[in-house]
């Protein structure tokens, strides 16, 4: 628990002085996100100039509990987020007056963590008298592609493998795209956890999965590659049952973990691009992006990369770091919005879920 | 003179007070339910500016740290401290028991028990009185049943919050205790500031330490668990025997 001494400034009624917003281009946007396990600040200039990029991890909170725990994640959010705000403005070497608009995740994660975030977010905008603009963390997870490769070209077809979403998204120009393929049971990322976990390995179980599938052939094994063939929708719930099934039969005997993993990652990974690549031909699309924590997979990338080409479709993908939640991803979709005008009222409202 | 703002969304209902140079000269209390976090902001800017003041002006930040919902107290505190951050200025933290017993008649002399429902039959209970035109809180904040509350209260009158018709029934477990007499009807920010802003002037100048939410109830379950005392399970476990774990594991924190 922090516990910051908190002294009255003496002599000056304010910190802040009324200033005129920057002109686009050089404003600076702080970005919040709080929507699932870390608490993540950004201050970005203009589009892509990063000064700061912070991100505090839960993962060791809730490592006992083999999961997150909501109301957990909530109360270390709270914790975190002032002490990480502080960092976040020393690094950039500005003060609260230096932050010309506020962007923050709204949807979809953990309600209780996410309206920590928001309230935050929408106290420091009003206390600025400064834009605040609510960003749905989907589709912010792209950005991180913008940020790094600057403008690409429209269309795009976006694979977001995040936690708790594996999505396709077709995007046409900024804050013009839809959802064309999504999970209907467990996402990507989440069966791959859940299957690190089969095997003993503690939350996330994305990098141990991924170092396995490198290591390893599959040898013998293969596992279902639920839906290949059938429209742009995933189902890996089905796989995940797999694995648990193959684990019972072999109960007693020594499992070669290497090779049953990196079968299984190989049924994943098909399924990942081949809809993807179906995605991109069916809505004539010549460049493909990937992002979401699975996408900091070096197994996965490789993948795409080997498969995009074949192709003839140009492939994006931000650095691993950029790939995990960061509220950097947020800052340039703000930005984004910011320059366009798209702001949001002090009413604005958290979502757990995206809307159907 | 203070200009100060008190949140309150450690309940059910949205509360928010504006001090202009030291007078009480806005009031909001409605119930809110699970909007807070939509109409926080909102309402406060609309208080604000019908009291001629700008966030700028605010002198200090006083809030109801709980105990209550865990989400709501969370929404009132995020909204507090960063205001208190971002402006510079101190936050004040205020017990939820401490700002129900100051709807207590100030001229009664004798010491009386704030009881707070929290769960179908838990209760937390604090023991208080006026000293001086100051609430003042006795004794630490226990977590109990209702069964228990009479034992709690002994001969010392109760003011009940959180009882009909919020958990229908609760009432008829307690009757019996004298109430005490209130000088004011419902627990509204003027309360959280009429305990808050005189802890604000005695600190003033040196430093004031940043309060944390009183979450409170698991912190009782964790300290059972801790202890090695019985839980029966993840729900159940609070009733019963869980009494005296609490008695050794939660305090009324900052309380004047």
């Amino acid at each position: 628990m922090t516990r910051a001494a908190n002294r009255p400034v003496k002599g000056r009624t304010s910190r802040i002085e009324a200033r005129p917003a920057r002109a686009n281009g050089q404003a600076i946007g702080l970005a919040i996100d709080t929507t699932f396990d870390d608490t993540s600040v950004a201050l970005l200039r203009g589009r892509r100039e990063l000064l700061a990029n912070l991100t505090l991890s839960q993962i060791a909170e809730h490592a006992e509990f083999g999961g997150i725990v909501p109301e957990r994640a909530s109360r270390k959010h709270l914790e975190a987020i002032h002490p990480l705000l502080d960092r976040a403005l020393a690094q950039a070497g500005i003060g609260w007056d230096g932050v010309d608009y506020v962007a923050v995740s709204n949807v979809p994660g953990l309600l209780g963590s996410i309206l920590v975030g928001m309230t935050v977010a929408k106290t420091v905008a009003w206390t600025l008298q400064r834009p605040l603009i609510g960003i749905n963390h989907i589709e912010a997870h792209p950005y991180a592609n913008f940020l790094v490769h600057g403008e690409l070209p429209f269309p795009l077809m976006h694979l977001v493998a995040a936690g708790g979403h594996t999505l396709l998204i077709h995007q046409r120009g900024h804050f013009d795209w839809s959802i064309v393929g999504r999970s209907v049971d467990d996402a990507a990322g989440e069966c791959v956890d859940k299957v690190a976990k089969m095997f003993g390995h503690p939350f996330p179980g994305g990098p141990l999965v991924d170092r396995l599938a490198l290591e390893h052939a599959p040898g013998p094994y293969a596992f279902p590659r639920p839906m290949l063939h059938d429209g742009l929708d995933f189902s890996f719930s089905g796989l995940k049952t797999a694995l648990f099934y193959f684990l019972k039969q072999h109960e007693g005997r020594s499992v070669p973990e290497g090779p049953v993993v990196s079968a299984f990652f190989e049924a994943v990974l098909d399924v990942l691009v081949a809809k993807t690549l179906r995605a991109a031909r069916r809505y004539g699309v010549k460049a493909i992006t990937v992002s979401g924590g699975l996408a900091a997979s070096r197994k996965l990338r490789a993948r795409f990369d080997e498969k995009a080409r074949e192709a003839g479709i140009a492939l994006y993908a931000p650095p691993p770091q950029l790939c995990t939640d960061n509220a950097a991803m947020v800052a340039c979709l703000g930005a984004y919005r910011y320059e366009a005008g798209r702001h949001d009222g002090m009413d604005l409202e958290g979502f757990a879920n995206l809307p159907q | 003179m203070t200009h100060a703002l008190a949140i309150d969304t450690a309940s059910d209902y949205l509360s928010l007070g504006v001090l202009r140079a030291g007078r009480p000269v806005a009031n909001h209390y409605a119930l809110c339910g699970t909007r807070i976090a939509r109409t926080l902001l909102p309402q406060i800017e609309e208080l604000l500016a019908g009291a001629g003041l700008e966030p700028r002006d605010l002198d200090v930040l006083v809030v109801n740290r709980g105990p209550g919902s865990f989400t709501g107290t969370r929404i009132g505190m995020s909204a507090a401290l960063t205001l208190g951050r971002v402006l510079g200025k101190p936050v004040v933290g205020v017990d939820a028991l401490s700002v129900l017993a100051a709807q207590a008649d100030p001229a009664y002399p004798e010491s009386f028990h704030v009881i707070l429902n929290c769960a179908r039959d838990e209760a937390y209970a604090a023991p208080f009185r006026w000293e001086h035109g100051r609430i003042r809180q006795l004794g630490e904040i226990r977590l109990t049943t209702l069964a228990g509350i009479a034992t709690e209260a002994g001969e010392a009158p109760c003011l009940l919050r959180r009882f009909e018709p919020v958990f229908p029934g609760a009432e008829a477990t307690v009757t019996g205790l004298t109430r005490v007499p209130l000088r004011y009807d419902q627990p509204d920010a003027l309360r959280l500031l009429a305990v808050g802003i005189p802890l604000y002037l005695e600190r003033s100048g040196g430093p004031f330490e940043t309060p944390t939410p009183l979450y409170l109830k698991s912190e009782a379950f964790r300290t059972w668990r801790a202890a090695g005392e019985a839980v029966g399970g993840a729900t159940g476990g609070a009733t019963g025997g869980a009494t005296g774990g609490a008695a050794g594991g939660t305090t009324g924190g900052a309380a004047p």
